[in-house]
């Protein structure tokens, strides 16, 4: 896992980082973004294995075009258990990017 | 041979099935040959370069391949220049108006919702098998192995879906839906299945879909249902169970007609009439399961496809295309209106 130094130098904030992450989950798992909490799990909301990596390649394509080359590492997927944990990793990795 | 039929031409993995690349290769020319379906072959661009030229066969290299065993999504992200992956990305550039592939299917199914997307309104796609009904329109079994875990919202999209296949597909009018379980009323069956089976016969699959309630495993093969609707776990089961029995049975039939140089010669005179049947049954003869849900057409073959399945094959994914099935699935699970 990269460490979290943290998005903001990279001009994105954790809110849209996290809103993004909601939006993107929403649309995959056809549910209303509200209801998705941040302290949420994927396997309690019923995201598998084929949805996270839906999620993945929707935040690669959605961050690519503001940070080229923008890419989630797939040794990194199995550590992320939570929306939570998607959130402070893009962060981190934006701020290391950066 | 056949005249070319126009049209963008059917993406076929030449990499992906036990008998790669030669049986898909041979069914593949067979198709463009046979049927005049144009193809579109992707795979080892050195293999394919020693297959050369063929009439309504075009060619495109793909340097890697998905192997039988990989783990479905991680090949697909990883592998973004295999076979597999540049079929279904040749339907969503709109280079291939359809897929086949007999590779590994959990792959198939991830590139196909990776690369094609999801419909609107999907949830998960399910994979929709035809079983053969003797003397009737086959039945749709769906979901055939795609989501081990399902919830009952799922199992009513699948019910809107098979509804749509079976109605393009064979040209039934109203198709009767049942849900698999263990007896037919409702009260039977497992958490899953008595919710789905509130959820259906309350009519959340539209008012057109006609859902007859609980089915049993014993009527899949008979003409009393059109669909039957389960997860995917049981739906592989029942799959592998039915493939497997009837294999057993048709084998055993056959082993009795040779017993002896007496019964040959009796044989001589039923033969004509039960190899049809065998011929019926085998699943070469419609020549895979279709993924329901993506946008695009996708056909998963069976691991151990001959030409003749791949020929099979890809007739299913080019009527699909004819049939506009994708289209009629987002109709009705996109407006949640079985229209």
């Amino acid at each position: 896992m990269p460490s979290d130094t943290g998005p903001q130098q990279a001009g994105i904030g954790r809110e849209r980082v996290l809103d993004m992450v909601r939006g993107s989950l929403a649309e995959i798992l056809e549910v209303d973004p509200g209801t998705i909490a941040d302290g949420a799990s994927f396997a309690d909301l019923g995201a598998d294995s084929l949805a996270l990596i839906e999620l993945v390649e929707a935040l690669e394509k959605d961050l690519g075009t503001d940070f080229a080359g923008f890419r989630i590492d797939d040794e990194d997927l199995e550590d992320l258990k939570t929306v939570r944990d998607a959130v402070d990793y893009v962060c981190a990795k934006l701020g290391n990017a950066s | 041979m056949t005249q070319v039929v126009d049209g963008l031409p059917v993406a076929v993995d030449a990499m992906g099935g036990d008998r790669a690349p030669k049986e898909i290769v041979a069914g593949a020319c067979q198709a463009a040959e046979e049927l005049g379906i144009p193809i579109l072959l992707i795979g080892d661009p050195e293999y394919l370069e020693s297959v050369g030229p063929f009439p309504g066969v075009q060619f495109q290299g793909a340097s890697q391949v998905v192997a039988m065993d990989e783990d479905p999504g991680k090949a697909v992200r990883v592998k973004r220049d295999s076979s597999l992956v540049r079929c279904a990305e040749a339907v969503h550039e709109g280079r291939a108006s359809a897929m086949v592939s007999a590779g590994n299917t959990g792959a198939t199914m991830a590139s196909a919702l990776l690369r094609m997307g999801r419909l609107h309104g999907v949830s998960r796609p399910a994979i929709a098998t035809v079983i053969p009904v003797i003397g009737s329109t086959p039945t749709v079994l769906i979901d055939s192995g795609a989501n081990i875990e399902c919830t009952a919202h799922m199992l009513v999209q699948f019910a809107q879906m098979g509804w749509a296949m079976a109605m393009e597909r064979f040209g039934i009018a109203e198709p009767r839906v049942g849900l698999l379980s263990i007896g037919e009323e409702a009260t039977k069956g497992n958490a899953l299945v008595k919710e789905a089976h509130a959820l259906l016969e309350g009519g959340a699959a539209g008012p057109h879909v006609h859902f007859m309630g609980n089915v049993e495993g014993r009527d899949v093969m008979t003409d009393r249902v059109d669909v039957v609707v389960t997860d995917g776990y049981t739906g592989n089961v029942v799959l592998k169970t039915l493939e497997g029995g009837v294999k057993a049975v048709v084998g055993a039939v056959l082993s009795a007609l040779t017993s002896s140089d007496e019964v040959k010669e009796a044989a001589k005179g039923v033969m004509p009439a039960l190899l049809p049947l065998a011929a019926e049954f085998d699943p070469d003869t419609y020549g895979g399961a279709v993924l329901l849900g993506v946008n695009g057409v996708c056909v998963i073959s069976h691991g151990s496809s001959g030409a003749r399945a791949i020929l099979n094959a890809i007739k299913v994914a080019h009527h699909a295309v004819e049939d506009k099935l994708v289209a009629r699935i987002e109709a009705v699970v996109g407006s949640g209106v079985a229209s």
